[in-house]
């Protein structure tokens, strides 16, 4: 595979729940493209979609109730409609994922040692020692202190960290090219989350992996990503390179999301701006613009006519929005 | 793992003695003398005599239970005034049919229970999870002595399978083909009830932790479905099944008297009935010691076996 074909193509990708009352669209019309070695950061609030549209581009989600359309392509491969079968075989191997809630995502009777290697063993068809010994350089690789004995104790005798140090190693034992990781710091003490991100940073360069970095906190992204995908309620509404969306954002809802987030050029004690009201039902979505009953900019068009995305100045910069913020003069 | 350990073990020993203050107090329950109860028919003035001597019956009570606890576990239950025999040979004959039974019974209900649990937790609400949950429910609905009508009327005869015991009976050891052809019906009937149990407890935890986090990140390493099952998915969801056997198995014995009786099987709780008859008191109260003793000792090694299973617990 050529470098300069993308890793991911996702077109126009929609996932569907259905409920009793009736369908919800989690996820609607989604589209973008991820390069070898690039970093995406997908943002939005909580329930805007980001988990789903993540599980669903691996084609992870739920088998029951739910009906994706669309298309995600991981290196050529139809990962929409694809059988359990096909997707075995790139899972772990090719995208692996890492999850919002270490707590949750190990397994809390299995030894970590075997939670790294069974991929190896399993897939790859490793011996046992073999395995092991690779197990042990992973837990060394995310930063584990005196691997070899961790590698046979559990995970309720490791913090909330560490146990995200497992999490990663236990992603990146299949030597995937994509990492799909989920609020990876969402769960974790503030002082954690910083050494978590920048463990994920050094890894992705040194390994050349791609990742898609979903969270719903602008700080964690605005750093470590080239591209930011926006979503609210379930579709994107702003996308473009991260210097253009930090600079030059053109939707309402982006720059509330940038005003909610603590910023250390701002003089202490700056009051954050929070978003007024809260997300939308999903199952009840307002006909217009779905972020219009939230939005100081509102008119009555927005009400009615839902915005698509239309090209801004910057390159592969799009914004869905009938009133668009202005451009900044001056501002590079 | 060491202090829970004997923290259980005390808990154990109080549990015994509890049991054998009980055991040892179920002579004294019994309106009259207790050695006309004892002796029964057997009653004559030199067994009486004897029976005073062995009991030490004219001392104060608690005396009397050193010296019946002292005997009891010098592994002397007493003799019986009506059979003449020591009423521990009586019972050692009898413990291993028992214990045969509650373990083929066990293996057969485990072995059908865990895999169709897991197909049934596959696809809650299916085709299959109704038909089995459906299933198991008349078979649950259906008591052991009308099942064990049902399956000699219209399964042993017909096979020729043995379905009289006392007569047929052979231990393990001098011929175990039929041996295990005359236990292989109280096994199954017993297995039935054990089954039902375990299906729908195993069941319900596996759909419960077929949601787990850990489960999708299983998928996520591209795992086979069985694999995930298997290996991720039974461990975290077997300590309510666990601890339901433990229980169970206590009650199965319970179970297993009516099914001995009615087989003529002449395990603990055919000789427990006879003795009833009988109004052969020792024999009585040593049986109902012994299987008391051993549904403690069942429910302990069941929690030790939880703990192996979930590190969870052992930190608690």
């Amino acid at each position: 595979m050529s470098d300069s074909s993308p890793l991911l193509e996702v077109t126009d990708l929609c996932t569907t729940f259905t409920t009793p009352t009736g369908p919800v669209a989690a996820v609607s019309g989604v589209s973008f493209t991820l390069n070898h070695d690039e970093t995406l950061g997908i943002v939005g609030e909580s329930g805007s979609g980001k988990t789903v549209l993540s599980r669903t581009v691996m084609g992870l989600q739920p088998r029951r109730n739910v009906v994706v359309t669309g298309s995600s392509r991981l290196n050529g491969v139809e990962l929409v409609g694809a059988s359990e079968a096909e997707k075995r075989r790139v899972w772990g191997l090719e995208v692996a994922m890492i999850f919002q809630d270490p707590m949750t995502s190990l397994n809390p009777v299995m030894r970590i040692g075997k939670q790294i290697d069974e991929i190896l063993r399993v897939r790859r068809g490793l011996s046992r020692s073999a395995a092991r010994d690779r197990a042990i350089e992973l837990l060394e690789l995310v930063g584990i202190p005196s691997p070899t004995q961790r590698y046979r104790e559990y995970p309720g005798a490791l913090s909330g960290g560490m146990r995200q140090r497992v999490v990663i190693a236990a992603a990146l034992a299949g030597s995937p090219q994509l990492l799909m990781a989920d609020e990876p710091t969402t769960g974790l003490d503030v002082t954690i989350q910083a050494q978590i991100l920048n463990l994920l940073d050094d890894l992705r360069a040194r390994l050349r992996m791609s990742v898609v970095l979903v969270t719903h906190d602008l700080g964690v992204v605005a750093t470590r990503t080239s591209r930011l995908v926006v979503m609210y309620a379930g579709r994107v509404v702003e996308v473009g390179s991260t210097r253009d969306l930090f600079a030059r954002h053109r939707m309402p809802y982006t720059r509330a999301l940038l005003e909610g987030s603590p910023r250390l050029s701002n003089p202490a004690h700056t009051r954050l701006v929070t978003i007024p009201g809260r997300p939308p039902n999903l199952a009840q979505l307002p006909a217009g613009c779905s972020f219009a009953p939230r939005c100081a900019y509102a008119t009555a068009q927005c009400h009615v006519e839902r915005p698509e995305l239309q090209p801004a100045d910057g390159l592969g910069h799009y914004f869905a929005c009938w009133n668009p913020l202005p451009t900044p003069t001056g501002v590079s | 793992m060491t202090r829970y350990l004997v923290r259980r073990l005390v808990t154990f020993v109080l549990v015994v003695f509890v049991i054998s203050v009980g055991a040892f107090y179920l002579i004294h329950l019994l309106p009259g003398d207790p050695a006309a109860v004892i002796l029964g028919t057997g009653d004559s003035p030199a067994n009486r005599t004897k029976l005073y001597a062995q009991l030490g019956l004219n001392k104060p009570i608690y005396e009397q239970y050193v010296v019946w606890i002292k005997n009891v576990l010098h592994g002397n239950l007493g003799t019986s005034f009506i059979s003449e025999t020591s009423v521990w040979g009586t019972i050692r004959a009898a413990i291993p049919i028992d214990l045969e039974i509650m373990f083929i019974s066990q293996i057969l209900a485990f072995a059908a229970a865990v895999p169709l649990a897991m197909r049934s937790a596959r696809r809650p609400d299916g085709w299959l999870d109704r038909v089995l949950s459906a299933g198991s429910f008349t078979l649950l609905s259906i008591p052991s002595f009308i099942a064990i009508v049902l399956l000699v009327l219209f399964v042993a005869i017909d096979l020729g399978v043995p379905h009289t015991g006392v007569s047929s009976y052979v231990s393990l050891t001098s011929d175990w083909v039929v041996n295990l052809e005359s236990l292989a019906l109280p096994s199954i009937v017993l297995a039935v009830g054990s089954f039902v149990v375990y299906f729908r407890v195993l069941r319900s935890d596996l759909i419960a932790t077929l949601q787990e986090e850990f489960i999708t990140m299983a998928r996520s390493k591209g795992l086979s479905q069985r694999r995930i099952l298997w290996r991720h998915a039974l461990r975290p969801s077997s300590v309510s099944v666990l601890g339901a056997a433990g229980v169970n198995i206590g009650g199965l014995l319970a179970g297993g008297f009516i099914v001995q009786y009615l087989l003529d099987i002449p395990g603990l709780g055919y000789t427990l009935i006879q003795a009833i008859g009988l109004s052969d008191y020792l024999v009585v109260q040593g049986i109902v010691l012994v299987v008391s003793v051993g549904v403690v000792l069942i429910n302990f090694f069941f929690d030790m076996v939880i703990n192996l299973v979930d590190p969870r617990i052992r930190r608690e």
